[in-house]
């Protein structure tokens, strides 16, 4: 097993997941020394009665809440000041984000605020500036996320943010929040879970710890994206889909973003398409032209995509080939689960062919190490034909 | 992968892992605010000169404000008072735990009583007493194996009043631990040996008992990989850096996985054995090992079977088919104890009655197993096993660990 | 622009009265096993005198205290811990961890390794307790649920089992 000759990992992230788990917060709340927590979600949840679960679940602790569910898909600074005035005059010392995207960076950035003063935030835009640990945050995940909610990133205007300070405490996987959203959504977050969880496992970063978290992620993934695009109501599946967010978030916050990673947000970005979509196509392109460099380590990745019977069946020359394989019949498996809308190419996402070098330019100038403009263009050509 | 009803899982401890991560313990305790550490140690340790090693990797970073290197072998009550009026004497600002387990008990113990302000760590015992962060707090461990480096758990003694004190909080983790394979590059082969095996039991107890979950299992099975690659290679070829460093990997990683989802009965015998008999832990643990699964085999022998993967590598985990894995995983750890007792010119046990102290007397005794056995009705490890065990089991599993023979698997009682 | 509410934790009563006739039971039978039965009777004579424990969850009850009174009987001994000292109490985290146990969904095993319970004292105290408990859901629930309830379904003599059963249920229900 490869066991690098140094390396550094760390993640604050505890992770409560499964029947009953939200009942068990005012419990984590008061080992946290925390006593009146802050809710933040958005009206889709509220309406859909997920507010409701969570009163349920603190009823009969003793613990009151301040609930605040108007959190918008696009919110601002102006939010953030509000938010941050509500908190500070209901006496609150903790905050509990419930959902995904939005709701998220949203609480993520109003813990930089209250934990200091609102001026903060601007003073710590950027990479690793925060000094200190915030109050305790806690994260409710739906299946609505990003696959960023347990990552150190969050991101409000044109601010972003980068610190280990940012990532949730706690983060409680509740079965009754984990109810089902459009297939697009779905699968987005799980493909950029594992986009986040492959470069992990394969990249130079790599070490034994972080592969801990990448390898539950890949493998939940791999064992249920496809069952749950199927059949939505496969619950089990949500929960283990939501878990491998969660895992993969940890991991991706203990290594550079990768390839896919950052080609895969160029595409959607310039293209307003779903990252998740673009990365999923993008990925294994982007292996298959990594297995020729160095420094990354593809025939291992065999295993958690695959499990031990087929790795240990699989001779070592055929192994990242297989590995590959396994992610185009993955693309197609979810094309035909989805019926047709998680498309395999940049072509059927309807991404103009003559774009290609403009995204490749432009993402090859972002990333600080790695990949030329050439490199990039080739694996957008072979992405927008697909396999 | 497995997703159980529910589970926790946490570990928010900094690793820091390289054959120079020493290095780089100035810039994690600037990060933490820290500049004064006081290092915790004991006699052994700084006798093997690797304070001097941790000094001179750091010394141009930091201000050593003290070093205590007499902490006694089963961290003492009397010792953390000490040690908690040597750090205020000397205005330090942090700690650097270098040692095994007592010496990471005892520091954790000097941690409540700085931190809190407090003369009476009783106070603090007991599951989460703690409400707030400690004072920083940087692991070393010098042995692969405890994995106490990455545990929320203290136990600290008073001897005077014969009182046990267990201390369980997240604020006990060390907010660093650092792994520098010099730190085990001396270490002599049984106890190489020993220790590795206590981390093997680790990784198999948290993988195939209870309270295993998902993010648990996945480092248990990195820790079990490693060591199945490495332990043997290590104890043969003490020098072998990588190996070491790798060795150490596994124990933080069986550490993590454990400490998530706690043990079974071969710790729960282990401790007996431990406390009546004063046989070292890792040696315990390696003796019972394989006789834990082979207990439970009729209720989590599938768990067991997929051990082969990590263990006995994918060419012998292709070739075993699927209804013998399990077995071939019991045997495979008997043959690594084989395999140990040979490297380490026969001071490795495979059996209890091979257990001898210093002057080459039998530790353990026929005589005292149902002592033993009587002792682990007391352990709160027995909680996670799959199967349970009365004073007949336990000393049923005594006496074939005792001559060495395998369990008789239909003298297992199944209920 | 939304705006926050405050919402006070409300209660669960239909839950809390469940749990604690459940409690009540259970502390009762106890009494009536330790005399009933020897493995309990010696559970019991191994724990020190006026050795008194609390079960109960979080955060205000109910609570179920069992100890040795004076001359050394097992005493169920109420759901009121006020002027009760107890040597070891085992908190159940919350009241749906309490439902999930006495509806016999979880068993003290399974609770523990999902970490719902946390326990103030001894942990050999907390061991012996456990064993107390698991003989006498032997004794008071039909084997199928019992199974459910305890890791290792004892091989009792129908003589212990049956006989032991009907004693335990009349001391339990006349309070015995």
């Amino acid at each position: 097993m490869f066991s690098p000759d140094r390396y550094e990992f760390f993640c604050p992230v505890k992770t409560n997941s499964g029947s009953r788990a939200l009942e068990h917060l005012p419990f984590e709340l008061d080992t946290m020394n925390a006593t009146k927590p802050f809710v933040i979600t958005s009206q889709k949840d509220a309406r859909r009665g997920l507010v409701d679960v969570i009163i349920d679940a603190f009823k009969d602790s003793g613990v009151t809440i301040g609930i605040f569910d108007g959190a918008p898909a696009a919110p601002g600074m102006k939010l953030i000041k509000e938010l941050f005035t509500m908190y500070r005059d209901g006496g609150y010392d903790s905050l509990i984000a419930v959902g995904g995207g939005a709701v998220v960076d949203t609480a993520k950035i109003l813990n930089i605020a209250v934990s200091g003063a609102p001026e903060d935030i601007e003073r710590y835009a950027g990479s690793d500036l925060i000094t200190k640990p915030l109050k305790p945050l806690v994260l409710v995940p739906t299946l609505s996320g990003t696959g960023y909610e347990s990552s150190r990133y969050a991101c409000i205007d044109t601010l972003s943010f980068s610190s280990c300070f940012l990532m949730p405490h706690l983060v409680v996987i509740d079965p009754r929040m984990i109810v089902f959203e459009d297939v697009e959504t779905t699968a987005a977050a799980s493909l950029v879970t594992l986009t986040h969880a492959v470069e992990v496992y394969t990249g130079p970063e790599k070490n034994p710890l972080s592969d801990s978290y990448a390898y539950a992620a890949i493998r939940f993934v791999m064992e249920n994206l496809v069952s749950v695009i199927r059949d939505p109501r496969d619950g089990k599946g949500r929960l283990a889909l939501v878990n491998a967010h969660n895992a993969a978030g940890c991991a991706f916050s203990n290594s550079t973003p990768g390839m896919a990673h950052r080609l895969g947000k160029a595409v959607g970005d310039a293209c307003q398409l779903s990252w998740g979509l673009c990365m999923g196509i993008l990925l294994p392109h982007i292996l298959e032209r990594q297995t020729s460099e160095d420094g990354y380590h593809i025939p291992g990745l065999l295993l958690p995509l695959a499990g031990f019977d087929v790795y240990a069946e699989t001779p070592e020359h055929m192994k990242v080939q297989k590995a590959i394989g396994i992610l185009y019949d993955f693309q197609r498996d979810l094309f035909e689960a989805s019926r047709g809308a998680i498309v395999r190419s940049l072509k059927d996402a309807e991404v103009p062919e003559e774009m290609l070098r403009d995204i490749a330019r432009k993402a090859a100038g972002r990333s600080s190490t790695g990949f030329d403009a050439d490199v990039s263009l080739m694996v957008l050509e072979q992405a927008w034909k697909g396999k | 992968m497995n997703l159980p009803g529910y589970y926790e899982f946490c570990c928010r401890v900094k690793i820091i892992a390289g054959h120079d991560a020493l290095e780089k313990i100035p810039d994690a305790l600037a990060y933490l605010r820290a500049r004064t550490p006081m290092i915790v140690s004991d006699k052994g340790v700084a006798g093997a000169g690797l304070i001097d090693i941790v000094t001179s990797a750091i010394k141009d970073g930091v201000t050593i404000g003290a070093v205590a290197d007499d902490v006694t072998p089963d961290s003492d009550l009397q010792v953390v008072h000490r040690l908690a009026r040597l750090y205020r004497e000397k205005r330090c600002d942090s700690l650097i735990a270098v040692g095994g387990g007592s010496v990471m008990d005892t520091a954790k113990g000097v941690n409540i009583l700085i931190s809190e302000n407090a003369d009476d760590l009783m106070k603090f015992s007991g599951a989460n007493a703690l409400k707030r962060a400690l004072k920083p707090l940087i692991a070393i461990p010098t042995t692969a194996g405890t994995g106490s480096e990455v545990t929320l758990v203290a136990v600290v003694k008073d001897h005077e009043r014969h009182l046990k004190m267990a201390f369980v909080s997240y604020f006990l983790l060390p907010d660093v631990s650092v792994l520098d394979s010099r730190m085990t590059l001396s270490l002599p082969p049984a106890i190489t040996a020993a220790t590795g095996m206590d981390a093997l039991a680790h990784a198999v107890e948290a993988y195939t008992c209870l309270a295993k979950n998902p993010l648990s299992d996945a480092h248990a099975l990195a820790a079990i990989n490693l060591i199945g690659e490495n332990l043997v290679r290590v104890t043969r070829d003490p020098g072998d850096k990588n190996g070491r460093l790798a060795m150490a990997n596994a124990a933080t990683l069986a550490g993590i996985a454990f400490s998530n989802s706690m043990v079974g009965m071969v710790h729960t015998l282990g401790h007996s054995a431990g406390s009546v008999c004063g046989v070292p832990h890792g040696v315990c643990m390696a003796i019972l090992l394989p006789y834990g699964l082979e207990y439970n085999m009729h209720k989590n022998g599938h768990l067991t079977a997929e051990l082969l993967f990590p263990l006995g590598g994918a060419q012998v985990y292709a070739a075993t088919p699927e209804g013998e894995r399990a077995d071939k995983v019991i045997a495979l750890v008997r043959r690594i104890n084989e395999d140990l007792h040979e490297a380490s010119g026969g001071r490795h046990p495979r059996f209890f009655r091979e257990v001898v102290d210093r002057e080459g007397k039998q530790m353990v005794p026929r005589e005292k197993l149902p002592e033993i056995a009587k002792t682990a009705l007391s352990d709160g490890s027995l909680f996670y096993n799959p199967e349970d065990l009365d004073y007949d089991d336990f000393l049923m599993v005594m006496e074939t660990s005792w001559e060495g023979e395998p369990l008789e698997r239909r003298k297992i009682k199944k209920g | 622009m939304g705006t926050i509410r405050e919402v006070k934790s409300g209660k669960k009563s239909l839950k809390k009265d469940y749990v604690a006739i459940m409690m009540w039971f259970m502390g009762r039978a106890i009494q009536a096993a330790a005399s009933v039965d020897r493995d309990v009777r010696k559970e019991f004579a191994e724990l020190p005198d006026r050795f008194t424990f609390d079960l109960c969850v979080m955060p205000d009850g109910p609570h179920m205290i069992v100890g040795k009174d004076r001359k050394g009987y097992v005493r169920y001994m109420g759901w009121d811990t006020e002027g009760k000292r107890t040597n070891l109490r085992i908190k159940i985290k919350n009241l749906e961890a309490a439902i999930l146990m006495f509806t016999f969904q979880e068993s003290t095993a399974l609770a523990t390794a999902r970490n719902r319970l946390v326990v103030d004292g001894e942990v050999p105290h907390a061991c012996a307790a456990v064993r107390i408990l698991d003989i006498v859901e032997v004794y008071l629930l039909p084997k199928i649920i019992a199974k459910l309830a305890v890791k290792r379904y004892p091989l009792w003599s129908p003589g212990r089992k049956y006989i032991g059963r009907v004693f335990v249920y009349l001391r339990t229900v006349l309070g015995l």
